[in-house]
């Protein structure tokens, strides 16, 4: 049946097969035109919708109010805020505290988690187990969860001020936060700082004429000891010979509470941990997959050819490791800037907390306000992909 | 000593002409097995790794001593008030009765106690419909698998809710109870060897050829539609408000309908993100992209708060549904990238060679590339089936009463006041069993489906 079929296809073509159905390109184009009607149309339905709401409950739209004084105060800023400063400023705080709150917990999730991550390929039965439990226990569990357990169950449970922990007098931990020493630039840091920076360009001058010297006449020259000591030793001798230009303004106790050095809220510190222990266990799942996914026979070549274990893994493995490491290891980090919006459970006042409910509940503008916190994350992480994407085209096989 | 073996073995040739003596043979090695080795290579290969392995223990040993004293040991298990808890051992252990008079309100949260068996039923539902994926002689798995993901949550609709019902109302939970009576009657009819449950309707109301089979076989699953239908009107139950729902029966039911709709949007997202035209790309890849940057709780307070204002006026939105909504298009973004991964993963040749057969586009996509895609993508689709079943708890900071909301409320129950860290470490480990178990299976999965590639 199917043979005649075709074969009375092929004896007398079916009217239409020339029409313009039949041409792919008319139909996509049509099917696009369909698509883009019916999203524009929603969009229309949507907004017409809201305006007519917003109209009947008498809100107003617009960016104007960014420019008015916002009247609340936060508990906790990075950059300077008082209460009669703009919402625009509010913003800026907001942004401000869940870069910092990225940054910290970044940070300290790759230290964590790269230590996480090279125990879980050791040989040792107990480290391996331990950390895989670690891993286990820690993904598996919401972050939410976590981070209300570090708060209400760890933080707020510390000894008020005047029974504080305290390490020598310059690290005080109570229900009030961390309190450390802030540092004082005195006269004279200026230059500590130029000298600072003159040695690490040193360094990595030196760096570089070792890598140079390798290229070209294969010798690999003892860089690091040199290097490390311009870094460290020049500017330790100028700090003493500037006379010590930076001073600490230590924390001490007066009264009920802590007066001078720098405060650190235990929702911060709440947060900043249970952020970091929780992307360490993906960061060190990352690192342990980057590692394994050398082929052994690399490892077993380099021991062939006489190369120490450490350079095996500096020269050989690492490179080819890191390729594998660092794409998803930046997601982990974006995926760390999104998760800090979980601060709203705790009460830190990062860009969600403060500008999406804060603000959004005073001023009443829901739509602006909603607009610019989904663009801020936007921006960032179509920022981040964009560098990503760059890096991983420079470091793609080049393959022939 | 291989040295001095030498110079002797030379000074015996200089001695004895052409005398061969052979090198002494090394002393074996030293037990390669058995427990003392084992110990050896594992945890005292050298001096530090010694010292780690005390590091470690000791490490383990505070942990979980400090977690058996405080939740075994001194914990009370026989008390009507957390004051009667602290009476006998203060804050040293733990005070397990607030978390067992809980337990049926971290399952059910508020649902009417003599309801509660509605839900139970809806999860008995649930395994028996899932139950002949796992019977060997049943064919028609991927089917009835799909037939349970769409159709489960009609039935289940009313199952929760209950209520009045419209007539389309009526004719949709008829669809999902056809669903169920038709993965029942399939499964068993394969099972006892008589072919899918169709052919062999159609065959004994005596259909012929394979044209009269498919026309009898359409014939009997209209006659189980009718039956499904008439038992839906005869099936009454009470309302239930979405507003008393709560517990870990919520969070199932938020992470369920998430899982469901995200993966048939997931797979269309992707496509269309790789499609040649461009409107359409660029209007997924916007889509996509825009989700994916966001956090999870911008996307709910977002509907929580305008979702009101983008519909016309009087039209009322539960919160539940609310967030069901931003779940789910916030779960089928990330889909759609796990999707286009797999898609991406499918050599060149495999597209071509469906075309050099005469495949259309979709019947390619559906028939060569997803079922190769899908098989790579499945560790990753369950892994955000996990991430899915722990953002759940998001929800509780928009007002609704999941499983963490639900355990942190035990803290404001009079009798049971400030009681907080049993409740939480009840739930963990509520969570880790679920996620847990769910990798696990999930890699012996992949172990099983890779079967084919492994060398």
């Amino acid at each position: 049946m199917a043979l005649t079929d075709s074969g009375s296809m092929i004896a007398q073509p079916r009217q239409g097969q020339g029409s313009l159905l039949n041409n792919a390109a008319f139909r996509a184009g049509v099917y696009q035109a369909i698509t883009l009607a019916v999203v524009i149309g929603g969009f229309w339905y949507l907004v017409n919708n809201t305006i007519t709401n917003m109209s009947q409950r008498g809100m107003a739209a617009g960016f104007d109010f960014l420019t008015a004084s916002a009247g609340f105060s936060v508990s906790f800023t990075l950059i300077p805020y008082k209460e009669s400063d703009s919402y625009w400023r509010v913003f800026q705080v907001g942004m401000a505290n869940t870069l910092l709150v990225a940054a910290v917990s970044a940070a300290l999730a790759t230290a964590m988690g790269l230590i996480i991550g090279l125990a879980r390929l050791s040989n040792n039965w107990v480290i391996r187990n331990l950390s895989r439990w670690y891993v286990e226990i820690l993904r598996n569990t919401p972050l939410l969860l976590q981070i209300i357990a570090w708060y209400f169950g760890v933080f707020t449970l510390l000894p008020n001020p005047r029974a504080s922990m305290n390490w020598s007098d310059t690290f005080f931990l109570n229900n009030r936060g961390l309190y450390f020493p802030a540092p004082v630039p005195e006269s004279g840091f200026g230059i500590f700082l130029a000298i600072l920076a003159i040695s690490i360009a040193g360094a990595a001058g030196v760096i570089l004429w070792g890598r140079r010297r390798r290229l070209l006449t294969g010798r690999i020259a003892p860089v690091a000891l040199p290097a490390l000591a311009a870094m460290v030793i020049v500017p330790a001798l100028a700090f003493l010979a500037l006379g010590s230009p930076l001073a600490f303004d230590r924390p001490a106790l007066q009264g009920f509470n802590f007066r001078g050095g720098i405060n650190v809220p235990p929702a911060f510190c709440a947060l900043v941990i249970a952020l970091s222990v929780y992307t360490s266990c993906f960061i060190a799942e990352t690192i342990r997959a980057g590692i394994q996914s050398v082929g052994r026979g690399q490892t077993e070549a380099a021991k062939a050819l006489g190369v120490s274990s450490s350079r095996t893994m500096q020269s050989i493995i690492l490179p080819q490791a890191l390729r594998v490491i660092i794409p998803p290891s930046i997601s982990q980090y974006l995926n760390l800037t999104k998760n800090s919006s979980l601060a709203i459970a705790i009460g830190f006042p990062d860009l969600v907390s403060v500008w999406m409910n804060t603000a959004l509940n005073q001023s009443g503008r829901a739509i602006p306000i909603v607009a610019m916190t989904m663009a801020f994350y936007c921006v960032v992480s179509l920022s981040v992909s964009l560098l990503l994407n760059i890096y991983n085209r420079r470091v793609l096989l080049k393959e022939r | 000593m291989a040295k001095e073996q030498k110079t002797s073995g030379a000074a015996a040739g200089a001695a004895a002409f052409k005398t061969f003596t052979p090198m002494a043979a090394r002393p074996a090695p030293k037990d390669l097995t058995g427990v003392t080795a084992w110990l050896r290579t594992n945890l005292f290969s050298s001096v530090p790794s010694a010292l780690l392995t005390f590091l470690g223990l000791w490490i383990a040993w505070s942990v979980l001593s400090a977690l058996v004293s405080w939740g075994w040991v001194n914990a009370v298990f026989q008390a009507s008030s957390r004051r009667e808890c602290l009476d006998k051992v203060g804050l040293s252990g733990a005070c397990w009765p607030g978390v067992v008079v809980w337990i049926p309100n971290l399952i059910y949260g508020l649902y009417p106690k003599d309801q509660v068996w509605r839900i139970n039923w809806g999860a008995l539902l649930l395994i028996v419909w899932l139950l002949p994926l796992w019977l060997p002689r049943v064919q028609s798995k991927i089917i009835i698998g799909f037939s349970t993901v769409l159709l489960f949550p009609l039935l289940a609709s009313y199952l929760f809710l209950g209520g009045p019902k419209g007539w389309i109302w009526t004719a949709l939970i008829a669809v999902g109870l056809t669903g169920f009576l038709w993965s029942l009657l399939t499964a068993a009819s394969e099972s006892l060897g008589g072919g899918p449950f169709l052919r062999l309707a159609a065959r004994l109301m005596g259909a012929k050829t394979a044209e009269e089979e498919a026309q009898r076989g359409r014939l009997a699953l209209l006659g189980l539609f009718a039956i499904a239908v008439l038992l839906v009107t005869q099936w009454n139950l009470d309302f239930v408000p979405t507003r008393v729902w709560g517990g870990l029966f919520l969070t199932l039911v938020i992470s369920g309908f998430a899982i469901t709709f995200s993966l048939p949007a997931g797979i269309i997202l992707a496509l269309g993100r790789r499609s040649k035209m461009p409107v359409i790309s660029l209007l997924c890849t916007t889509f996509i992209e825009l989700f994916r940057s966001v956090p999870l709780i911008t996307i709910l307070f977002m509907f929580n708060t305008m979702l009101p204002l983008f519909l016309p006026a009087g039209v009322e939105v539960n919160q539940l549904l609310r967030a069901i909504v931003a779940v789910c298009l916030f779960a089928s973004a990330y889909m759609a990238e796990i999707v286009r991964g797999g898609l991406q993963a499918i050599p060149r040749g495999q597209y071509e060679a469906a075309s050099a057969m005469g495949l259309g586009y979709w019947q390619s996509t559906s028939l060569i590339i997803m079922p190769q895609a899908l098989k790579i993508m499945i560790p990753n689709i369950v892994g955000i089936f996990i991430g899915l079943l722990k953002d759940t708890t998001l929800v509780s900071i928009v007002g609704l009463f999941d499983l963490l909301s639900m355990a942190r409320a035990i803290a404001r129950d009079p009798g049971w006041i400030g009681l907080f860290l049993e409740p939480m470490f009840f739930i963990t480990v509520v969570y880790f069993i679920f996620c847990f178990a769910m990798s696990q299976y999930s890699m012996s999965l992949e172990k099983r489906l890779g079967a084919g590639e492994r060398r």
